[in-house]
């Protein structure tokens, strides 16, 4: 292992996509300062490059993605957590269709038996929308929380799923589907990791 | 019976009681239309079930009466080696929950009547997969109601059940604890449906649509919901269970193609829409499958048409006679109206439609196929672009940011990349199905034909169809069944001045 103190810049990029360096620093749980430098140091062993364009930012290369599941896939092996993700993993699945549910019910809603787009001037039904969302959250919660007991680095996001809900609780509602720091961002981002240290394709 | 009601002509129960799909079903019978034999245990079944924590007294001899007429219908016997009896068991409640419930296949097919069936048969490959689909979806009815505060009352170890009965009442167990799952009782939340009214269940005869090459499912429009011109309109599978479209194992074929392939089972599904359209008054939706060319019905809903294809079916069955003037005014709300609105594609002959998918995020786009979101993210510097991806993962946000529409060949309306599309206002397309993205030769496939990357495609996020071309959009200002029925409004409310559409609508209301 080419020294795995940048392992969080790397896995956090591999989850985010594309990122400017506050969005890594924000997945990875660093200070930005601290994440600037794992990924200098990531860039020159050209595992990560940036491109400077207006969708550029931080993106992890194919050699970077390698990389990156090897770590992965040798955290797994070494703390012997297979299984409890694996696990954590499948109650996570029955939350996720859920969670779509609830996303689409935001941005869309059935009036008069037509489906049309949620004006949001229905203040009632969003509140709604919102008290599900909480309600998930406490069942998500339980699944953050077996994931962290299993490997540590989970941990992020819990604070970061919290922390978006309470932003949309103080009236920043788009933070629940809509921003790239909303709820339903992260929990793409939660879907991505578990796939990816899983080692399980996409469906 | 207090319990269960069969599905024949002379069942009379209200739909409250039967749920929509059982009381669709018995519709279906009385019109003489080809329903698979079975009966409906009563939503009050479920709701004492969710109360007492067990099924309740009496419904259990009833059940093996009930059973007994499949049987006697059938000439078949359920669970045993010679020619078993194999059954559906699937939720129905009076409002429908889409994809919210439980639903079990096959079920029946014991150890036994697997080998008995193999052997009726002579196709023990289609038998095992036939088992091997009872057996998942028997294990996943268990795994969706595990986390359920019900989970402790349900009975136990049936999973491993090898006596069809014992089968049947876990099924019918797993189907009333699904009505508390979670999802489903977000989905009411967000419905207005009532938490107490429960879910009826459905047992019926199987029907396989993977039987042989002629049999097959699918789903028919007895016109087109995008348009609502009066032409059939669907998809069918051949050769499958319709449960494969979902698992995206296999790909759906437009519905005109039975007509070339079976005949006699078009023909049959082409009088059935009449003869439903007839029933109902309305435009309707129909689910079928077909076995050995024989057609079965399995599902009918009435209406469900929104925007400009609603408005068209309202005055076109105004034409017909089948409804008069008023219904027709009384079917269309204002929402009809705004939603006619939408920007759609520009129709026309000839348009040439690579694929359909489903409508994910209404508006038209229009721009050059991009396969990855790094070549997206590159292209769209020079001018715009629609991302073509199987699924979108959050390695592809950039590449969403950068295009002007995006379209996924796999997920459904509620997939990660439909909220994501709607979350950024992006026209999208999911589903469809037809498509493979190929990255490495940078093309996407449909069928025989290759489609480039860089070749100019135009989507439309309201009907899910992708056509070659720039096409432009077109918003509704002339539409002659509109101004037809504005016409009727303005007959009605006496007001015939200037003003917009949604008032002449509203004056006319006021008066139905």
């Amino acid at each position: 292992m080419t020294g795995s103190d940048e392992s969080l810049a790397l896995h956090a990029l591999r989850c985010i996509g594309f990122a400017e360096l506050s969005r890594v620093a924000d997945a990875a749980g660093l200070p930005e300062a601290e994440a600037e430098s794992q990924l200098i140091d990531l860039a020159v062993a050209g595992l990560v490059t940036r491109t400077p364009s207006e969708f550029g930012g931080w993106g992890l290369t194919e050699a970077g993605r390698v990389e990156d599941a090897r770590r992965i896939t040798g955290e797994l092996d070494a703390t012997g957590a297979r299984d409890a993700v694996a696990a954590a993993y499948e109650k996570f699945m029955v939350l996720n269709p859920e969670l779509l549910d609830l996303c689409s019910a935001w941005h869309l809603r059935t009036v008069d038996g037509v489906v049309a787009s949620n004006d949001h001037s229905d203040r009632a039904y969003d509140a709604r929308v919102l008290e599900r969302f909480v309600d998930l959250d406490q069942r998500a919660e339980a699944v953050c929380a077996d994931l962290a007991a299993a490997l540590p680095r989970f941990r992020r996001y819990r604070t970061r799923l919290a922390a978006a809900l309470d932003r949309a609780q103080s009236g920043a509602l788009e933070e629940l589907v809509d921003s790239t720091t909303s709820y339903h961002i992260v929990w793409f981002q939660l879907h991505e990791d578990l796939l990816a240290t899983l080692g399980i394709p996409r469906q | 019976m207090n319990w269960i009601h069969p599905l024949t002509p002379e069942t009379d129960e209200s739909p409250a009681l039967l749920g929509g799909k059982g009381h669709g079903l018995v519709a279906l019978r009385r019109l003489g239309l080809p329903v698979p034999p079975g009966f409906v245990i009563g939503t009050h079944a479920c709701r004492a079930y969710l109360r007492d924590g067990r099924l309740p007294e009496g419904l259990d001899a009833e059940l093996v009466i009930a059973v007994q007429g499949l049987e006697a219908a059938t000439g078949r016997r359920f669970g045993a080696a010679q020619r078993p009896l194999v059954v559906s068991v699937r939720s129905g409640a009076a409002v429908s929950m889409p994809g919210m419930m439980s639903t079990v296949l096959n079920l029946g097919l014991t150890t036994e009547a697997t080998g008995g069936l193999a052997a009726e048969t002579g196709n023990p490959a289609f038998v095992q997969e036939a088992r091997q689909r009872f057996l998942t979806s028997f294990a996943a009815a268990f795994r969706e109601t595990t986390d359920d505060a019900q989970a402790a009352t349900r009975p136990s170890g049936m999973a491993a059940s090898d006596d069809a009965m014992d089968q049947l009442r876990a099924a019918v167990c797993a189907v009333f604890a699904s009505w508390h799952t979670p999802r489903a009782t977000t989905y009411r939340e967000l419905h207005d449906i009532p938490h107490e009214s429960g879910t009826a269940v459905i047992v019926q005869a199987m029907v396989f649509g993977n039987r042989d090459e002629h049999s097959g499912t699918g789903v028919a429009f007895s016109r087109d919901p995008n348009t609502g011109e009066k032409t059939p309109f669907g998809d069918v599978l051949f050769g499958r269970q319709g449960e494969d479209v979902v698992s995206g194992r296999s790909t759906t074929r437009p519905l005109s193609e039975l007509a070339g392939r079976e005949p006699a089972v078009w023909g049959d599904l082409l009088a059935a829409l009449h003869r439903i359209e007839q029933h109902y008054r309305d435009a309707c939706h129909v689910e079928f499958t077909f076995e050995a060319g024989c057609l079965w019905l399995l599902q009918v809903r009435p209406g469900g048409f929104t925007g400009r294809a609603a408005i068209r079916v309202a005055v076109d069955l105004a034409d017909e006679q089948l409804i008069d003037r008023r219904t027709a005014l009384r079917r269309i709300s204002p929402q009809h109206l705004r939603n006619a609105h939408t920007p759609r594609m520009r129709a026309g002959d000839g348009l040439d439609v690579l694929a359909r998918g489903r409508g994910a995020c209404p508006g038209v786009a229009a721009g050059r196929i991009a396969v990855t979101a790094d070549r997206a993210a590159r292209m769209a510097a020079d001018g715009p672009v629609i991302l073509v991806r199987p699924y979108t993962s959050p390695l592809d946000m950039h590449g969403l940011a950068a295009a002007t529409g995006i379209v996924t060949s796999r997920g459904g309306p509620t997939s990660h990349a439909a909220v994501v599309a709607r979350a950024m206002g992006k026209p999208g397309v999911v589903d469809a199905t037809a498509l493979t993205v190929d990255v490495a030769a940078e093309c996407v496939r449909a069928g025989e034909r290759v489609v480039a990357e860089g070749t100019v495609v135009t989507i439309d996020g309201t009907s899910g169809e992708i056509v070659i071309g720039n096409l432009g959009t077109a918003t509704v200002t002339v539409d002659s069944h509109l101004n037809r029925l504005l016409d009727w409004a303005d007959e009605i409310s006496g007001n015939r001045s200037q003003r917009p559409d949604q008032e002449r609508l509203i004056a006319a209301h006021a008066r139905l």
